[in-house]
């Protein structure tokens, strides 16, 4: 009896694992890897799929298949994503985010990767003793010299209350973007004659309380650095900082949406339709020629109608507010 | 079938993890929560050593020595200083966050152009089929290993004072020394396990630890059920089955993800799948009463 019901045990695992119907045909399949659940994100995806669609590809004419997996943060299933995607051996794969991009980056060296939201190889870490990138890797990337432009703003919109501005911000000691950006505007902060006081958040459990430890050094401004922790606890950061009257400065549009005053920097829809736009030049001829990373075009410079009527501060005229 | 290879691939790297877990539940009978934190250190110390182009069996004792470490000072601060053995895990966990960042300066440190354990030697040339017979010679020795400990006199103590501490030490056994030891031990399985899969995805990220007890634990309890449901008292089969569990982990995964549900729900369905796994022994018990 026992033998049957490691047999029928067996079996059932057996039939589980291979009821995988293996009908290939010969539409294009994207594999799109995504590392974690996040609305400000989410519309990169929107962006790739709808420049696709423009260009004629797309689910419902039945000419490319997108096959999403979303891996929520864990990295074992990430991982595992990208092998799956990997051993189908799926026509071009889009990544969406910093540690997608270099997964997948590790995982393939053949099938093209369009990456989107992430930055260049170099700052990834990616490139080897001649300082090239990996010969695989196309879509859209953002190098830092954006944060200047959105940093250096700061200054324009507000007179310190002492002799010397006082910024705060945070970063998020996991992200290698988030770390570089910090790292940047330090120096930048030096030559702008700007006191920047930069807290450590790793888990958006600790943003209440770091906030606050930033508003207790009496801050004339916070940036907020678009990275993971800042996504995902904006709210609690503007509801801190609203209580003490200090703005709140960043160089992406979604948070000047969710209450940040102005941002100058790349919209995240946008970087999307990029990257989608270049998938669908190599899914046209399917040759990678001429196809290479390329920088983020569109960046804009956008506020917040009712953030900047609060804190009484005039916008220049090349902003537009935000929907 | 390669993406199930790439899963078992997966399930062996994590082997070290469940074997650790395994024994920090003998002689704890709780889960040791340093795991999150060991596992990275391994990750981050081979990713440092080998981007400084050391070879990788030099980086292997270096990474066990590491764990080995973190596992002491867990064991260290629970008996000498008498914390909690949770809170002594999470103490070390969250001081050993800023170890690994210092190592590593940065907080994802990619391995390009690097040896790694996965080409040392060329079994086959498929590379997948390679890191298989590798990882499979590499977690044989180190099963071998722990299992041989496990029957000394030194493991069968170790065993027991998870049991009953009070009867062990009324047979003259330091249980202090051996809760050290035995997390020293635990860790540095954690670690190597952090070891390979650092060179198996190719790169550190300082979140990769994240959960990870997680993974160790519920490999140890899929175990623990086939254990109970077959009866198995021996050491040899219950480590056997500690890594079998590690791979089903994997594979509920890979199943998941290979029918392509839809992402909100790949951690519900996830968690069903494990429960129809530890059920169904049990359902069956029901009919033969």
């Amino acid at each position: 009896m026992k033998t049957l019901k490691y047999l029928l045990l067996f079996f059932t695992l057996v039939i589980i694992c291979s009821c995988k119907s293996n009908t290939k045909n010969n539409i294009p399949v994207i594999g799109f890897v995504d590392a974690f659940e996040d609305a400000s994100i989410a519309p990169a995806r929107t962006g790739f799929i709808d420049a696709l669609k423009k260009n004629g590809f797309s689910d419902e004419q039945k000419n490319i298949k997108i096959e999403y997996r979303n891996a929520q943060g864990s990295i074992p299933t990430l991982t595992q994503i990208v092998n799956y995607f990997v051993s189908e051996k799926v026509d071009l794969m889009a990544t969406c985010t910093t540690l997608s991009s270099i997964t997948t980056l590790q995982k393939t060296k053949t099938i093209p990767v369009f990456v989107m939201v992430a930055p260049t190889a170099k700052l990834m870490n990616m490139e080897d003793a001649n300082g090239k990138g990996p010969a695989n890797m196309f879509g859209t990337t953002e190098d830092l010299n954006y944060i200047d432009t959105s940093f250096s703003n700061i200054p324009k919109f507000l007179k310190p209350k002492s002799a010397k501005l006082v910024v705060g911000m945070i970063y998020n000691q996991s992200e290698p973007q988030s770390v570089d950006a910090k790292k940047r505007i330090e120096s930048l902060a030096d030559k702008l004659n700007i006191t920047l006081i930069a807290l450590p958040l790793n888990s958006s459990a600790d943003a209440q309380l770091v906030t606050q430890s930033l508003l207790s050094r009496n801050i004339d401004a916070f940036f907020a650095n678009p990275d993971n922790s800042v996504f995902s606890s904006f709210e609690t950061i503007l509801k801190n900082c609203d209580q003490k009257n200090v703005p709140i400065f960043t160089s992406e549009a979604g948070l000047v949406q969710r209450g940040a005053v102005a941002a100058f920097g790349a919209d995240i829809y946008q970087w999307g339709y990029q990257a989608g736009e270049k998938a669908a030049q190599y899914l046209k001829n399917h040759s990678t020629s001429g196809l290479q990373p390329e920088m983020v075009k569109v960046r804009k410079r956008v506020y917040n109608v009712a953030a900047a009527k609060k804190y009484n501060i005039t916008v220049p005229s090349n902003f537009e507010p935000v929907k | 079938m390669d993406f199930y290879l790439t899963a078992l691939l997966q399930g062996l790297c994590f082997s070290g993890v469940a074997l650790g877990i395994y024994i920090s539940m003998k002689i704890f009978n709780i889960p040791d929560i340093t795991t999150d934190g060991s596992y990275t250190l391994g990750a981050a110390v081979t990713a440092v050593m080998l981007t400084h182009h050391q070879p990788t069996y030099v980086a292997l004792p270096v990474v066990t020595i590491a764990g080995a470490a973190a596992g002491a000072l867990t064991g260290l601060i629970h008996t000498k200083l008498k914390i909690n053995a949770l809170l002594a895990g999470i103490l070390v966990m969250t001081a050993l966050y800023s170890v690994y960042l210092a190592l590593m300066g940065r907080s994802n440190l990619p391995l390009i152009n690097v040896s790694s354990l996965f080409n040392v030697v060329n079994i086959s040339t498929d590379p997948n089929y390679n890191t298989f017979w590798i990882l499979l010679i590499f977690v044989t020795i180190i099963t071998t290993c722990i299992g041989y400990l496990l029957k000394t006199d030194f493991g069968l103590a170790m065993r027991a004072t998870g049991n009953s501490e009070t009867m062990i030490r009324s047979l003259g056994v330091n249980t202090d020394r051996m809760k050290i030891t035995g997390l020293a031990l635990a860790n540095a399985l954690t670690a190597i396990s952090g070891y390979l899969i650092c060179q198996q995805q190719g790169f550190t990220d300082i979140s990769m630890g994240i959960g990870i007890v997680i993974i160790g634990l519920g490999s140890v309890i899929i175990a623990e059920t086939f254990i109970n449901w077959l009866r198995i008292a021996s050491v040899w089969p219950s480590l056997l089955l500690v890594l079998g569990g590690a791979i089903i982990f994997q594979f509920v995964l890979a199943i998941t993800l290979d029918i392509g549900v839809d992402p909100i729900f790949l951690k519900a369905v996830t968690a069903v799948f494990v429960l129809l796994i530890v059920s169904l022994p049990r359902l069956s018990f029901r009919n033969k009463a």
